[in-house]
């Protein structure tokens, strides 16, 4: 889907953080040990499939972590907002933690124009991920209940 | 139930029911004597993101007919300028050039790139110059053997060193993310002007020499430390479907 994704899908061209909506619904289901190594390895293949500079294994493996505690104490989490809350969390995350490593990478300072561009990235992502997940999150949280009927 | 001692007052209060009513058949003979204005901005507002642009046909015609300009004079220059230099030009032209379908493109968002449908295979290897119709578009990163990643110009961290052939002399050409791209000078002075054009210098051995890259916008000569300008690209990756890779 990352690779997929037309240009004109998104918000300014930015597309949505696919990862997040992939890894949202399994680690839910599937408990923190299986999210946060779901998010390691979507972070890895998608490190794999982009030009390099910044990785996104960290936030996803936190993310995927903390989506698995959630799914486990908390009582089934499936209401459409709760699930957008939870995807434009995940993105705002990635999105924070690559500019963070962009920052580490240029010694603290960035450019006004990476910065400003950083953030519109960063929101523009977020909207759209949030806006998708009702939809697709939830088909997926039917799909991994039906297989894992635990 | 008793007749109202005050008929006026009884059309008072049906007046007073029906305001709403009025209100709304107002507020519509407002919208249609102002053509609906109010809706078609919101709705050009809401729908401003789906825009269609230009037909990619126009972009790709005018942005090869400035491609064409752009070198015949560069290369008239140079012929007259580098004559001494014939094993320099010479090298430039043995270059093989293969073309590639751009099978993926991320123009925006965290990463620049384009995925191109041939790859080592094909000859291509890591470092080679990829050109659109108008320009350089960007360098390829890695390749597999039927794939190659092109890191675009505008991503974040690329660097190239280019020419400016109006007042002769090189600036570092950085992609900031953005769509447009920040020339650095290291002189004080730059002299340059919104409308120069900037390509990838004569005497380049990293890059092919000669190729046009971008538009100067705009500069800014109080920047500190050094003045820079604003660069938009020729090339676009957003709306181009096939590429040239200059093997090395």
């Amino acid at each position: 889907m990352t690779l997929a994704t037309p240009a004109w899908f998104g918000i300014d061209g930015v597309g949505p953080a696919w990862a997040v909506l992939w890894l949202l619904p399994w680690a839910l289901v599937d408990g923190p040990v299986s999210g946060a190594i779901g998010g390691l390895a979507l972070g890895l293949v998608l490190d794999g499939l982009t030009v390099g500079g910044a990785s996104q294994v960290p936030a996803l493996l936190l993310l995927g972590w903390w989506w698995g505690r959630l799914g486990r104490r908390a009582p089934p989490i499936q209401r459409s907002f709760n699930l957008g809350l939870l995807a434009w969390i995940g993105s705002v995350s990635v999105g924070c933690s690559l500019i963070v490593q962009l920052l580490i990478d240029r010694g603290f300072v960035l450019d006004p124009w990476m910065r400003s561009w950083g953030w519109h990235t960063v929101w523009s992502q977020a909207l759209i991920t949030a806006l998708l997940a009702p939809m697709l999150v939830s088909l997926q949280l039917l799909l991994w209940r039906r297989r894992s009927p635990s | 139930m008793a007749p109202t001692q005050w008929p006026g007052s009884s059309r008072l209060r049906r007046v007073r029911r029906l305001w709403p009513w009025f209100a709304l058949v107002g507020a519509l003979l407002l919208v249609r004597v102002s053509k609906g204005a109010g809706f078609a901005d919101a709705y050009a507002l809401l729908t401003r993101p789906f825009w269609p642009g230009p037909a990619q046909r126009d972009w790709i015609e005018s942005a090869a007919d400035l491609e064409d300009r752009a070198k015949l004079k560069l290369l008239n220059e140079d012929n007259r300028r580098l004559r001494g230099l014939l094993g320099l030009q010479q090298a430039g032209e043995d270059q093989g050039r293969v073309a590639a379908a751009v099978i993926s493109r991320t123009p925006r968002g965290w990463w620049q790139q384009l995925e191109l449908g041939k790859g080592a295979l094909h000859g291509i290897s890591a470092g080679d110059s990829v050109l659109g119709p108008g320009g350089l578009l960007g360098r390829v990163q890695s390749v597999t053997p039927a794939t190659s990643r092109v890191k675009l110009l505008t991503a974040p961290g690329s660097e190239i060193g280019v020419w400016l052939r109006g007042s002769r002399r090189h600036g570092l050409l950085v992609g900031l993310g953005t769509s447009r791209l920040q020339l650095r000078f290291i002189e004080k002075d730059p002299k340059v002007r919104p409308g120069d054009l900037v390509s990838t210098s004569p005497a380049s051995t990293l890059l092919p020499a000669n190729v046009p890259v971008g538009v100067i916008q705009s500069v800014n000569e109080r920047a500190v430390p050094a003045p820079y300008a604003v660069v938009q690209l020729i090339a676009s990756p957003e709306s181009i479907d096939w590429v040239q890779v200059i093997i090395n």
